[in-house]
């Protein structure tokens, strides 16, 4: 086989720089409308709510004082609860705006530091001689010159964690308000930097390949295979022990705890341990005041999360099956106006891709400020497992969405077809990985 | 996953149905069983054993799904499967030796969970 390979001009890489900017500008207009506008709006319902219960226990505990008479005081014990309720309500749909907000400008912050920031590093390059013809992309009939990239996407990660210690710190001081050396954001700064040099220099590398050149491994177990699809499932094989680590982690303290499944299936008398479920589910146990309120409102993040994710490894079949497809017709009525083109149809399938992905992190994060207003925070034992396992899979959904950016980028200028659809398909498996780990960690963490 | 062709029950009726292809009934499949999944936690009445019997069921068949038909497992070389599977022993041998071994978990299980008796977990 031999391998093809477009000429791109570095000037192409500008696009990626106009599209870093589009983020900006949708995650700067999200931030003002949501996290500022109607988090403040919410935020002075919030406060009147406040005041309603203020006054509604007030008025009741004075009526117990003046021994009023009963029917007064149930009265206005109803009239204190429904406030209580109301102020509630109001907190978590504050929290919602405000949340919802902050996180699609972090998102796109990261989103315009990624494709941007890597777009204009590439943009600024000099132009290759491409006089020597076909690809060094690693083709049979080449000599495969291998990447740097990958050591210093490694290096920029060792940085990042060297200096994430003072990194959190100045954070943590940030946020509280407290004096702040900002110093101590610097090498994770510059480790972030460097990640995203080399990712930059990896795309650079990809973007021109339109081949069907694929390495072919020579050895058994993986003979006859291409290599990079074998590597990949290894690396998929890699993450299932990952998670498998959290289940029994999770599975072990499981085992330890009296849950309000255990007590209705008799294995314990008295509830000891709230889970995320008993936050969420309608009828979930209840102990020192908390957990025991979840209505499907509640459970509803992390429901519409299960759906997007399935639809997201739907539209990423869709754009796998466009690419590859030869006789590729344009459909009729409004999709047909969505995707005229066989290009179109490919990138905004991608496009959808992204979106899915990006509200699922948008939700669970509101999901978790709700979680942690009722008081399931991380300092619990349930807490901490649940954080960091359910967190463990957000952050994968998000390299997933920062990979998914640059397909959207190449599906936008150089395309896919069915000669290079091979990057689609690998980063595919990866996604639906994602999504079969939801699989068992909705049930587990969200239901059970 | 992609363009290659499977052969098999679900297959044969799903294919081709309504002039849709595999992988869109396979969504839609997803789809539904993921609703049995909420409305199973959702509507309270319904028995635990029930619920828990619900929740395995669908996560088998939802994880089925998307490897076989998604990630195409099914008409992808044995290798990759094998592969997939592999991580598997491991898995088993973590969530049993690690995750059913806290001394206060192994008292309540059934003894098919605890083969090495009791000493393997309560005694260290």
């Amino acid at each position: 086989m031999s391998s093809k390979e477009a000429h791109v001009e570095n000037s192409l890489w500008m696009r990626a720089v106009l599209m870093g900017g589009t983020f900006l500008v949708i995650g700067v207009l999200a931030f003002a409308s949501m996290g500022v506008g109607m988090a403040n709006m919410k935020h002075h319902e919030y406060e009147e709510a406040i005041h309603h219960y203020d006054d509604a226990k007030h008025d009741y505990e004075q009526a117990k004082a003046n021994n009023a008479s009963a029917d007064e005081i149930s009265q206005l014990k109803a009239v204190k609860e429904e406030a209580h309720h109301h102020e509630v309500d109001a907190h978590l749909s504050y929290l919602t705006w405000r949340t919802a907000g902050i996180t699609i400008l972090l998102i796109c912050v990261t989103y315009a530091s990624f494709i941007g920031l890597g777009g204009f590093l590439n943009s600024i390059q000099p132009d290759e001689d491409d006089s020597h013809g076909s690809s060094s992309y690693g083709g049979d009939d080449h000599e495969h010159h291998g990447s740097g990239s990958p050591i210093i996407f490694a290096l920029g990660i060792m940085l990042f964690l060297m200096g994430f210690p003072a990194f959190q710190e100045t954070l943590s001081d940030m946020l509280s308000g407290d004096e702040a050396a900002l110093g101590g954001l610097g090498l994770s700064m510059f480790g972030l930097f460097v990640i995203v040099a080399g990712v930059a220099n990896w795309w650079r590398e990809d973007l021109p390949f339109i081949g069907n050149s694929e390495q072919i491994a020579t050895s058994a177990p993986f003979e006859g295979q291409h290599i990079r699809k074998a590597g990949l499932w290894v690396f998929i094989m890699s993450e299932i022990m990952v998670f498998a680590t959290f289940f029994s982690s999770y599975l072990r303290m499981r085992t330890e705890w009296c849950t309000g499944w255990q007590v209705e299936a008799g294995g314990c008398e008295e509830v000891n341990m709230l889970t995320a479920s008993d936050f969420l589910r309608p009828d979930g146990a209840e102990l020192g005041g908390l957990g025991g309120q979840g209505d499907f409102m509640t459970l509803l993040p992390g429901a519409i999360n299960t759906f997007a994710l399935i639809i997201s490894s739907y539209t990423i079949v869709l754009a796998l099956k466009t690419a590859k497809a030869k006789d590729w017709k344009a459909p009729t009525g409004f999709m047909g106006k969505l995707m005229p083109t066989k290009k179109a149809a490919v990138r905004n399938y991608l496009i959808a891709t992204l979106l899915l992905g990006s509200m699922f992190i948008v939700l669970k994060l509101i999901e978790w400020s709700h979680l942690v207003a009722e008081g399931f925070t991380i300092g619990t034992q349930a807490g901490s497992i649940f954080y960091i396992s359910t967190g463990a899979h957000g952050l994968h959904v998000f390299i997933g969405l920062l990979v998914m950016l640059y397909l959207v980028f190449k599906a936008d200028t150089v395309e896919f077809n069915e000669d290079n659809a091979q990057g689609i398909e690998y980063f595919g498996l990866y996604w639906h990985f994602v999504d079969l780990a939801w699989v068992v960690i909705f049930p587990a963490f969200y239901l059970y | 996953m992609g363009e290659h062709e499977t052969h098999g029950i679900f297959e044969n009726i799903f294919d081709g149905l309504l002039g849709k292809d595999i992988y869109f009934w396979n969504f839609i499949i997803l789809m539904i069983f993921t609703l049995f999944e909420v409305a199973a936690v959702f509507f309270t009445g319904i028995p635990l054993k029930v619920v828990w019997a619900i929740l395995i069921g669908v996560g088998i068949v939802k994880g089925y799904g998307i490897s076989a038909y998604f990630m195409h497992l099914k008409g992808d070389p044995r290798i990759y499967t094998r592969t997939a599977l592999f991580p598997v022993v491991f898995v088993l041998l973590m969530l049993w030796g690690i995750g059913l071994s806290n001394p206060e978990g192994v008292t309540g299980l059934p003894s098919w969970c605890t083969p090495l008796s009791a000493d393997y977990a309560t005694n260290r």
